[in-house]
């Protein structure tokens, strides 16, 4: 392996190389942007091992976890996920983990506007220097303090919308729409041979 | 004799580090200028401060020159000629806040050589040449202020000398604080003394030999005699005084900032920590404050900033400052600037090291290029980049008081078979290729085993510093990762990028490679390296050596058990022992009262310490020893020659012998009442089974980095 396969430009290719003896199962390159302390581990840890550990840890350059889920279609997408530190010195090397990457997902934390324009900042640099045909999912973290949210959801959906990105407000605590998040992503993916939705 | 021992050794320390900073000294090539050379270019080889027995300190009444303040300028020549110190008396204006009082030692020092005068003297330390004088009195008002202007019109001269003695480059000034003595008599008593006759007073022997020691102390010499002239005396005076009021005023704004600190931050407690650790910018601008918010502490770093750039500008570089128990250290790195402020009394020469340790811990996260940010621009904040990494320094300063590697400069292995760590090795070595530069396989900041590229050597600092990194980052544990770092030692300007996974709780691998996309070739090596060693069962048995735990002294052969897997060498049980096996039992701890051990091998760069067992077990205990070894370390390599290359020493605590050959160092500790014959027929034997026993502690491999 190696990081080309999963780049979607390449990977479509790839995948239509291997599409015949496995067009069923796709590969896909996911990293998770966002400012610290958003969340995106605890989504990812969420997502990949069902767990939500309240002290947080940060996250140093970036993890690699891999996920593999089964979509109604009954397409198997395998999640290689990127989990990417937030903090700014990090910043200048996020091009080595979007790189070639299928899926983004630009997280912020709906008590903090900062992580908003943070996030803003993210899918700016994706549509700059991320893959064309990327897939671009604006992910509100921490919905289950809606008590002290602070960007409302019609700003993040505007705002998605304006981007092409689907957007949707998650709880990486209560585990609320973690699922629906990856799973709309795998929904979104450019399917190899034929199929292409959204 | 005269000075009393701190001073010493910190002066000693000072030399030392000197030596093995001059590499570097170009970094700080700013900080020297000329004016300063001059006069201390016929002085020569300088001041060696000599390590005054315990005896003696006692004699001289403990408490010495409190509070001073040591410049220096970084000297290539340094090394060569020794250290050039001069000595200024920051006098305070209130000596009862801060300073000890130190009469006996006044006393005691008046007939050695050195020259006290009430209120306000000073030593001229070099004799030979008035323009020198005239340069020393010139740079004291740098010190603390700059009023003097009469002074300065020596300059002039004082370049000229320089120019007509190019061939010294530089020079260290020591500014040392002059105690203040507190009896009510002598309240304004102020005693200079400057470094160069102290070294030569003392005699210190692995010196005496070299020729421009020799000369200078005839210089020296020379200096006694005129300093009581008239003349001089007044002219000293003028300066003292000037620096009596800044001394004082410095000395006052660090502790007032304390005291401000404390009421913003409630924190009557921020001042009593033993030990502050602070890094800012040249712009003065916190970057790293080990207590306390850097926002808050803003005023704080600037008032440090404030002192190191105002000599800084002068071309000279402020070593340390002296106030009561406290002493203040600054490092500066480029435009960083690194500060601790301890009452721990542990050497300077280990204090420097750890503020050294601290830089390198920056550079491993940000790289020198860091630099590049205040080039651009000088008031750049560097906090954000820093982000989460609290954790990484806030574990290397407390590793500063538990990790031997801290101070030894060398790392440890985990005990492991030979047959083990030689399974381990191969499966390192197998993966290796071309996108790989090194392998690490470590459990905490024990070495299980490592590789590197060709040509490529993995220092021990860059070791401990990487493992510290690793080790304090929770995030590595439950995940793979691959993040930026840089091995300053080995490139502080690029980074490199390591793959990061445990294998289990315990064993940590880490793979470093230049080569940003190469994660995917890395997690697949990781899987054959875990795969193979699961095999192996090499797993297993590394599991199990860091369940057992380290060495412990009770266990060393000459007791009844031994540590080891391996076919141990009986030697040590057997010949004469029975006086020695009976103390053993009596007491707790290892044979004949021997409590505690390090070992290190010099050609391999790595040591064997014991565990801390039974009566070291209270972390009071711990620190104690720990800084114990800190101090006879920093004194076995006090003397460029090496001179204390045996010491046994005594306090309430415990025995403590050091031995230092040129294979191997040797500290060990011994309960207080040890005799001093037999325990070291124990640390003869100690040494010969870790030579027996090297295979299983040392990781060894002809030569270590290369496959």
């Amino acid at each position: 392996m190696g990081c080309s396969t999963s780049s979607p430009a390449k990977s479509n290719g790839s995948f239509d190389e291997r599409g015949a003896s496995d067009s069923k199962t796709m590969r896909i390159k996911l990293v998770l942007l966002g400012d610290s302390g958003v969340g995106k581990s605890c989504i990812v840890l969420r997502f990949v091992r069902g767990q939500f550990d309240p002290s947080s840890k940060v996250t140093v350059g970036a993890s690699f976890l891999s996920q593999t889920i089964a979509l109604q279609d009954s397409t198997t997408v395998k999640f290689e996920i990127w989990d990417t530190a937030g903090q700014e010195r990090y910043a200048s090397l996020a091009p080595l983990y979007y790189r070639g990457a299928g899926a983004a997902v630009v997280v912020y934390d709906i008590t903090s506007p900062e992580s908003f324009q943070k996030a803003q900042y993210w899918v700016k640099e994706l549509q700059k220097f991320g893959s064309p045909d990327i897939v671009m999912a604006l992910v509100g973290n921490k919905s289950d303090l809606h008590a002290s949210r602070k960007v409302t959801v019609e700003e993040a959906q505007e705002y998605a919308d304006s981007n092409g990105m689907f957007f949707i407000e998650t709880s990486a605590k209560t585990a609320d729409n973690i699922n629906q998040l990856f799973e709309e992503i795998g929904k979104r993916l450019p399917r190899p041979a034929t199929t292409q939705k959204s | 004799m005269r000075e009393s021992d701190p001073s010493d050794k910190e002066l000693n320390s000072e030399n030392n580090d000197l030596q093995t900073e001059n590499p570097g000294s170009q970094d700080v090539s700013f900080a020297y200028q000329q004016t300063f050379d001059a006069k201390q270019a016929d002085d020569g080889p300088c001041s060696l401060p000599s390590h005054l027995s315990e005896k003696e300190l006692d004699n001289n009444g403990s408490s010495t020159c409190d509070n001073g303040v040591n410049i220096e300028s970084a000297d290539a020549q340094r090394e060569a000629t020794g250290l050039t110190t001069f000595e200024f008396p920051v006098p305070e204006e209130g000596p009862q806040t801060y300073v000890k009082k130190v009469k006996s030692e006044l006393e005691g020092a008046s007939d050695g050589n050195q020259t006290e005068y009430n209120s306000d003297g000073i030593e001229e330390p070099d004799p030979g040449d008035t323009n020198a004088n005239a340069e020393h009195r010139e740079c004291s008002p740098r010190v603390a202020n700059a009023q003097f202007n009469s002074q300065d019109k020596s300059d002039p001269k004082g370049n000229e000398i320089l120019e007509q003695r190019d061939t010294v480059v530089n020079r260290s000034l020591t500014a040392f604080s002059s105690t203040c003595n507190i009896e009510p008599v002598e309240s304004s008593i102020i005693r200079v003394q400057s470094a160069v006759e102290n070294g030569n007073m003392e005699g210190h022997r692995p010196y005496a030999d070299s020729e421009g020691k020799i000369a200078s102390l005839s210089a020296v010499d020379g200096v006694a005699a005129s300093s009581n002239g008239r003349e001089s005396f007044e002219e000293i005076e003028v300066v003292d005084s000037g620096l009596v009021k800044n001394g004082g005023l410095l000395k006052r704004d660090l502790f007032l900032e304390k005291q401000h600190q404390s009421e913003d931050d409630s924190s009557e407690s921020w001042r009593k920590h033993k030990k502050h650790f602070f890094i800012l910018s040249h712009a003065g601008k916190p970057i790293y404050s080990r207590y306390g918010d850097e926002h808050k502490l803003a005023g704080f770093a600037a008032t440090l900033q404030a002192i190191m750039s105002f000599v800084e500008n002068g071309g000279d570089r402020i070593n340390y400052v002296r106030s009561g128990d406290h002493q203040v250290v600054f490092l500066v790195k480029g435009p960083v600037y690194l500060v601790s402020i301890s009452s721990t009394n542990e050497p300077l020469r280990v204090l420097r090291r750890q503020l050294d340790l601290l830089h390198g811990q920056l550079l491993l996260i940000l790289t020198r290029s860091l630099e590049k940010c205040f080039v651009k621009n000088a008031n750049f904040d560097l906090r954000p980049l820093l982000g989460g990494t609290e954790n990484v320094f806030s574990s290397l300063i407390h590793s500063f008081s538990w990790n031997f590697a801290s101070f030894l400069s060398s790392y440890t292995c985990l005990p492991l078979s030979h047959t083990a760590r030689q399974a381990a090795g191969a499966a390192l070595q197998d993966i290796a290729d071309k996108n790989l530069l090194f392998a690490l396989l470590l459990s905490d900041s024990k070495v299980i085993s490592l590789v590197g590229a060709q040509k490529a050597s993995l220092h021990p600092d860059d070791i401990f510093l990487l493992s510290n990194f690793v080790s304090s980052s929770e995030s590595f544990r439950n995940t793979e990762s691959f993040s930026p770092i840089c091995l300053p030692k080995y490139n502080s300007m690029t980074f490199l990028y390591a793959y990061i996974r445990y294998l289990d709780p315990d064993i940590c691998l880490i793979l470093i490679t230049k080569n940003s996309d190469a994660f995917f070739h890395l997690k697949d090596c990781r899987a054959r390296i875990e795969g193979f060693l699961m095999e192996t069962h090499v797993l297993r048995d590394i599991s199990n050596s860091v369940a057992r735990g380290g060495l412990r002294v009770e266990e060393l052969p000459g007791g009844d058990v031994s540590y080891t897997s391996a076919p141990r060498s009986r030697r040590m049980g057997d010949t004469k022992d029975s006086t020695i096996t009976v103390k053993l039992k009596a007491g707790v701890g290892g044979t004949a009262g021997l409590w505690h051990f390090i070992y290190r091998c010099v050609y391999l760069d790595q040591y064997v310490a014991s565990e801390f067992s039974s009566p070291l077990e209270t972390p009071q205990a711990k620190k104690r020893l720990f800084r114990a070894y800190q101090s006879l370390y920093a004194s076995i390599h006090g003397a460029p020659t090496g001179a204390h290359q045996m010491q046994y020493r005594r306090d309430g605590n415990f025995v403590l012998l050091a031995w230092s050959t040129s294979d191997f160092e040797f500290l060990a500790a011994f309960d207080p009442l040890a005799e001093k014959s037999s325990s070291i027929t124990v640390c003869n034997r100690v040494c010969q089974w870790v030579r027996d026993m090297e295979n299983d502690l040392f990781f060894i491999g002809g030569s270590p980095f290369n496959w």
